[in-house]
């Protein structure tokens, strides 16, 4: 077999025949801001949901209590709209980020790469670094070798447990739910989200690594369509680098025929996703700018320029100029902007006061002793405000129409839902129509901003 | 066909399942509350988390045998 066949018989079997991952550890400006990275979206994700306001959690997702606590916005499954807005704008804003900056997002970002450093890092703890680790895996099973193999494993999965308890403690009140953890207490559900999510990042962050952004990412798979000739790639600088070549530290490369690449594979070594960044753009490369640093390191060290893989865009590696500000970038930020501003108005002008009107199915119509009609309703009045409030109810739009109910000006408790039987009678001569539209508004005594208007439809006999 | 390795197959199978399992789960149970309609079955005493969570995996059951079906389909038919 020749040595190309042999490249793509292994580059088909990828998935069967993966090649562990030693990537070594790197140091430098990119390198230190993946760091702050992971510290600052670790440090959201594990104390987040300790975080107390107005007496409760700051931010849950409550789905036992089918409520979103965010500060002080309180949504509920009626605020649906919301929610899916925030996560169009969520997604145009990796559109956004995409378009400028590549694959930023994957590099610093993302659960996959943040919870996998936990992991390189755990293993580098243990292991040692890439020689040292490689070393140990290929040693026979010695005494030292299955205590520390067991160690990594055990610091794995605890850390793991703890990720999926963190995980839930976002669903439901984490401080419930460390009472019932130290009980044994837990429901079987909670339970057993800890552990699916615990064996997720478990498997993702300990197993999978790069494989997830090669073979599971969607992203991956069509950030290609984001990309042009601006956007900002990672690349090796192949005019400059090429011929590659050893060579010692003070010969002058121009003299023996060599670019400035050394070829000493550091940029191959660093790479989690065990790419050779001089092949040219590849869609596994993450954008981690781990080639970068380490090279930067070995030109420092050669006493050459910075900057041989480094930052730049297609247009530039032509010798072109880049532009920043272009057609795709204006309209994703327009788009963003508007969407933004929406949101926000939107939930500026959000009424946290919903009303059903939910018309009586046995009957369509009833007539009293003395010839009026009346049709029976069941109001849904749900508070969504954190305070109480007395809420008067009205009807409108049928003249001559008369609201019977036990009570027309209601109690309602904050978070509550409250229903209200009611009738509305009418003189059979005031209808027009067989059926007719109603309104029924609801409004707050002591708010009169908190107000909505349902409509209904009244049915009389046929005409 | 045959060429795609297994552990491929099944991660087309179970990943994009998974993900649209999510998405209905939510959908689902962001217009309905499962207190409402099982209030009057004999599963009354399910949470709410237990609900979601098995809705959650009837979805996954019903989206992954729709990959799975595809992924069959896929076979080229002329043997
Ligand atoms: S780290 Fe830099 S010098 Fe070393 S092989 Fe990679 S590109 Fe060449
Ligand atoms: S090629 Fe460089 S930037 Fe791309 S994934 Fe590998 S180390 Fe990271």
């Amino acid at each position: 077999m020749s040595e190309q066949d042999q490249t793509v018989k292994v580059e088909d079997e990828f998935y069967a025949k993966r090649k562990k991952l030693y990537p070594r550890e790197v140091h430098g400006i990119f390198a230190s801001l993946r760091l702050t990275g992971v510290v600052v979206l670790l440090g959201l994700y594990y104390l987040m949901p300790w975080v107390q306001w107005n007496g409760r959690q700051a931010v849950l997702f409550d789905l036992p209590d089918r409520k979103f606590y965010i500060f002080d916005l309180v949504l509920w499954p009626q605020d649906f709209f919301y929610l899916a807005m925030l996560l169009i704008i969520a997604a145009l804003a990796l559109f956004f980020f995409t378009a400028l900056a590549g694959r930023l997002w994957c590099g610093y970002a993302c659960p996959q790469t943040v919870w996998t450093e936990v992991f390189m890092w755990i293993d580098r703890k243990i292991e040692g670094d890439r020689p040292k680790a490689m070393k140990l895996d290929k040693s026979p099973w010695t005494a030292q070798k299955v205590v520390k193999k067991s160690l990594k494993h055990v610091t794995w999965i605890l850390f793991s447990l703890y990720t999926g308890y963190t995980f839930v403690g976002w669903f439901t009140p984490i401080d419930e739910l460390s009472i019932r953890l130290f009980n044994f207490e837990t429901g079987p559900w909670e339970t057993f989200w800890v552990f699916f999510y615990g064996f997720a990042t478990y498997l993702n962050a300990g197993w999978m690594r790069e494989q997830v952004c090669i073979y599971m990412c969607p992203y991956a798979r069509f950030q290609s369509a984001m990309f042009d000739k601006d956007t900002l790639i990672i690349s090796y600088d192949e005019q400059r680098g090429e011929p590659r070549g050893s060579r010692k530290k003070d010969v002058d490369p121009d003299k023996v025929g060599l670019g400035d690449c050394i070829d000493c594979t550091m940029c191959v070594q660093v790479c989690p996703t065990g790419i050779d960044i001089r092949d040219g753009l590849q869609y596994q490369c993450i954008g981690c700018a781990a080639c970068v640093d380490v090279c930067n390191s070995v030109m420092d060290k050669m006493g050459y320029e910075r900057g041989l893989v480094r930052y730049t865009t297609e247009h530039a590696v032509q010798g072109g100029k880049t532009r920043v500000l272009r057609t795709r970038i204006w309209v994703y930020a327009a788009l963003l902007l508007v969407l933004l501003a929406g949101l926000i108005y939107a939930i500026s002008q959000r009424v946290p006061l919903e009303l059903d009107v939910i018309r009586d199915r046995n009957s369509l119509y009833e007539t009293t002793d003395t010839g009026m009609v009346e049709n029976i309703y069941t109001l849904k009045l749900i508070n969504m405000d954190e305070a109480p409030h007395t809420y008067r109810i009205d009807i409108a739009g049928l003249n001559g129409a008369q609201l019977i109910a036990r009570e027309t000006e209601v109690d309602v408790a904050a978070g509550d839902v409250l229903e209200i039987p009611v009738r509305v009678r009418i003189d059979p001569y005031e209808l027009n129509r067989t059926s007719t539209e109603i309104q029924f508004g609801v409004q707050a005594l002591d708010a009169p901003e908190l107000n909505v208007m349902q409509t209904g439809r009244f049915v009389g006999p046929a005409r | 066909m045959d060429d795609i390795p297994r552990i491929q197959r099944m991660i087309a199978v179970l990943w994009p399942s998974f993900i649209m399992a999510g998405v209905a789960t939510i959908l689902f149970f962001t217009a309905f509350d499962p207190r409402d309609f099982l209030i009057t079955t004999r599963f009354a005493e399910l949470s709410r988390l237990g609900a979601y969570s098995i809705g959650f995996f009837l979805f996954w059951l019903l989206t992954a045998s729709s990959c799975l079906l595809t992924c069959y389909f896929q076979r080229p038919c002329q043997d």
